[in-house]
């Protein structure tokens, strides 16, 4: 799929400042979930779930994501079941 | 009673060895069928890296049970698994009936931690860190 690698790829440079709201311009955020319907949300897929933890090992809410409401929940759902069994961090790896 | 899919991912001491765990993840196999329950798949993806000390061990074995049983018995199977003191945790989760088998899995070490992909997330870290 050429289109998503094109938006993966690419990386935003302004509207980083801090009280900036970006308003009716930039990128449409899409689902991931949704818009390929053959990745599935699994609590053993540490690789995708990774993605959504931020460097804290947080999770990167949908806002910023993109995710729809149900895509999220089940995606938090998941990645919960992962911790339990240490497949992702509650927190950033200790050194 | 209706029996149902779930799935177990059962952690394993690492002091097993290879040939332990097996062992040991046999018996927790003919633990499930003991419990009236019929075994589809075992999956053993080898020792893991964990994404924190469980322990004061920083790996273990990996071992996925796919099963059908009923909810009574599968409470049963939980409550072996957790007198089982080599058996660091595990997870049980009830899979839907049309979901796919779980497809096999390298013994992966941890994946390169990936840099968060979104735009703003790192705003959003920045965000959190400053009251701290």
């Amino acid at each position: 799929m050429p289109e998503r690698d094109r938006e993966r790829g690419e990386r935003r440079g302004k509207g980083e400042g801090r009280g900036f709201r970006r308003r009716g311009m930039g990128r449409r955020k899409v689902c991931r979930f949704c818009a390929d319907r053959s990745l599935l949300i699994d609590y053993k897929d540490s690789r995708v779930l990774g993605t959504f933890l931020s460097e804290r090992g947080k999770i990167i809410p949908s806002r910023i994501t993109g995710n729809c409401a149900r895509h999220q929940r089940q995606l938090t759902l998941a990645i919960k079941r992962a911790r339990t069994v240490a497949l992702l961090p509650f927190t950033a790896a200790y050194p | 009673m209706a029996d149902r899919r779930y799935e177990t991912l059962v952690l394993l001491h690492p002091d097993l060895g290879e040939p332990g765990a097996k062992e040991l993840a046999e018996r927790v196999k003919k633990l499930i069928e003991d419990q009236g329950a019929t075994v589809a798949q075992v999956q053993e993806w080898g020792l893991r890296e964990l994404a924190y000390l469980i322990g004061k061990q920083r790996r273990a074995f990996y071992v996925l049970f796919e099963y059908r049983s009923t909810s009574k018995a599968l409470l049963e199977i939980e409550r072996n698994l957790k007198l089982m003191d080599r058996v660091l945790r595990f997870v049980s989760v009830r899979q839907a009936e049309n979901a796919p088998p779980a497809p096999q899995r390298p013994a992966a070490r941890r994946p390169e931690r990936e840099e968060p992909e979104f735009e703003g997330a790192a705003e959003f870290e920045g965000l959190n860190e400053e009251g701290s």
